[in-house]
């Protein structure tokens, strides 16, 4: 640490690159949840802009999942309030904040195995015609959409169980970067990709970022956050104990800032 | 130097093979039980044996059905059987008290609908084990029906109503065009429309079918409405053939049920469903009873085979047919 106070420092690094009075796309303000005796969340605020990602690190069951999950809707926070372009929202469920442009990978993946590639890629926004599913227009479109990621899966038609688990998280990250997200979380997104995949996720983030995306990126690889993010907010015991403008960090510190020691001393 | 080749896909006939293996060895097996039971006694295979069997069939290959949507999403209904008998006795004593048939059809599907979201709520919503809410409600709904009849049998006077069970289009019996009208109806929604999807989506992961925005509760609740209705429709089959109402008519149904998508192939750990293999499942066992009976087999043997014959169909089914057809499972 160089002196400033944690807090001091993360004040300083969520205002500087946007200007005064600026909206940001998202911005959630002492979020708590608590499961049964477990005070998962101890309120946390974030903001999160347009074209940035931003790396969520820290310690296991510091709260990361949990957080992005309820800014994804998949779980609703005890208090604290969410704010999308400026508005109130208060999601009942993953429905509406899918609806709003947050997409999510998650750590589990949340894909139905039984059930085809196409059928996955395009689960919960079937292409329909009247009641029927339009199957031959949402082959054509995944095979698009695999394409269109560099994602090699030859036959779209095979089930999901049958696929290695590499393919299995490039088919999660084709779903939620596929349909225009507005705000895209990656929870570990990169874990059981090869190299060449992960490079291909990286440049994925790159493009979002250009194209006006808020993106969230959870991950252990914390030499890919250097590579791809703007910020790094760190999180501790359900709290969120550091923000760093990439710029004013090194992974020393992060490291530091992530077992504690830096918030302690 | 080095070469690099892309791996070969496999061939469409291995790959059709893969995916039906369930539905081919159920298939096989029903073919099988039929030649053997035709070859000991060839009435078997007589035109009125055959639709007489078809006419058998019916009720529980319309319960099928639906049953085979509730496994598909993970689920169980053990209640199908009491809804019959339910059913069955009000519809008879409607009948009776001079109520006409097309006004007490409805309702008595309705009342199987009413039911089907009754158990649905404390499943989807309540979050309840489908085994317990519907094994309670096997035993509760078939005690309505004793207190609603005394447990006598009730005569239902003949009307159009009888037609419904006894009635023949262009010589096929009118329960067996039922039948094949709601196994074709199960097809087309589980395997075409979005609904089937959603059933399959939440029976596969209902957390993720919930994430991407599905109504997983909803879908749950409707797969049992559909079980009441679709038992309701068998229990307006089984009144108008026998002419009576009974509270104890279909006991044990749920099992031939169960059976008969379990052996056409259905998952009971969810996320896979097949009409046809539920067709042929209940086609087999129809086919089993049938032929024991032709073949003379003593009435209380019967019931022993029946269930050592299933116990087979289903080990081939999940241990050899796996292996054929040897899909990567996590």
């Amino acid at each position: 640490m160089t002196g400033a106070s944690p807090l001091e420092a993360a004040e300083a690094a969520s205002s500087p690159p946007h200007a005064a009075g600026a909206v940001p796309r998202m911005r959630v303000r002492g979020i708590r949840k608590t499961f049964g005796s477990n005070q998962a969340l101890r309120g946390v605020d974030l903001d999160l802009w347009p074209g940035e990602c931003l790396g969520l690190v820290g310690d296991n069951a510091a709260g990361k999942s949990t957080f992005t999950k309820i800014l994804a809707g998949t779980y609703i926070a005890d208090e604290g309030t969410i704010e999308i372009d400026g508005e109130r929202v208060e999601y009942s469920g993953p429905a509406e904040a899918r609806e709003r442009g947050i997409e999510m990978v998650y750590q589990d993946l949340a894909l139905c195995d039984t059930i085809d590639v196409a059928g996955n890629l395009f689960l919960g926004r079937e292409l329909r015609r009247g009641p029927f599913l339009d199957k031959g227009a949402m082959q054509q479109g995944a095979r698009e959409m695999l394409a269109h990621l560099e994602i090699r899966i030859p036959n779209v038609t095979a089930k999901v169980a049958q696929l290695s688990g590499g393919q299995r998280q490039s088919i999660a990250i084709a779903r939620s970067a596929s349909f225009n997200p507005r705000v895209l979380i990656l929870d570990e997104p990169t874990s059981a990709l090869a190299v060449a995949e992960v490079e291909a996720v990286l440049a994925l983030i790159r493009r979002l970022k250009a194209k006006g995306v808020a993106v969230v990126l959870i991950t252990h690889r914390l030499q890919d956050l250097f590579r791809v993010c703007d910020r790094i907010a760190v999180m501790y015991e359900g709290t969120k104990v550091a923000e760093r403008s990439i710029q004013e960090t090194s992974l020393e510190d992060i490291v530091r800032l992530i077992v504690g020691e830096g918030h302690r001393s | 130097m080095t070469a690099y080749t892309e791996r070969q896909q496999g061939s469409k006939l291995s790959d059709f093979l893969q995916t039906h293996a369930h539905v081919l060895s159920i298939a096989a097996f029903l073919l099988g039980c039929c030649l053997f039971f035709g070859a000991i006694n060839p009435v078997f295979f007589s035109t009125g044996n055959l639709l007489n069997l078809l006419r058998q069939a019916s009720p529980t290959l319309i319960v099928a059905v639906a049953m085979t949507f509730v496994i598909t999403t993970g689920g169980i209904d053990l209640s199908v059987g009491s809804i019959i008998a339910l059913v069955n006795a009000a519809a008879a004593l409607l009948l009776r008290a001079g109520w006409d048939w097309w006004v007490v059809s409805p309702m008595m599907l309705a009342l199987g609908a009413g039911i089907g979201v009754f158990q649905g709520y404390f499943i989807a919503y309540q979050k309840i084990p489908a085994f317990i809410v519907t094994l309670a409600g096997l035993s509760a709904i078939r005690g309505v029906a004793l207190v609603l009849t005394g447990g006598f049998s009730i005569l239902i006077p003949p009307s159009l109503f009888l037609s419904i069970g006894r009635g023949t289009v262009f010589g096929i019996p009118n329960p067996a065009i039922l039948g094949i009208l709601v196994a074709i109806a199960g097809y087309i929604v589980l395997n075409t429309m979005v609904y089937g999807r959603r059933v399959c989506a939440v029976g596969a992961n209902a957390e993720a079918a919930r994430r991407v925005g599905m109504p997983a509760q909803r879908v749950i609740c409707s797969v049992y409405v559909w079980s009441g209705v679709l038992s309701a429709l068998a229990a307006l089959v089984v009144a108008a053939r026998l002419g009576s109402g009974s509270s104890n008519a279909a006991v044990g149904t749920e099992l031939d049920v169960i059976a008969a998508v379990v052996l056409g192939g259905t998952s009971l750990a969810g996320g896979r469903g097949t009409i046809v293999g539920t067709v042929l499942g209940a086609l087999t066992i129809s086919v089993i009873s049938n032929g024991l009976i032709l073949a003379h087999i003593d009435a209380f043997f019967t019931q022993i085979v029946t269930g050592a014959i299933i116990l087979t169909a289903i080990w081939l089914n999940t241990r050899i047919f796996d292996h054929v057809g040897s899909v990567r499972r996590r």
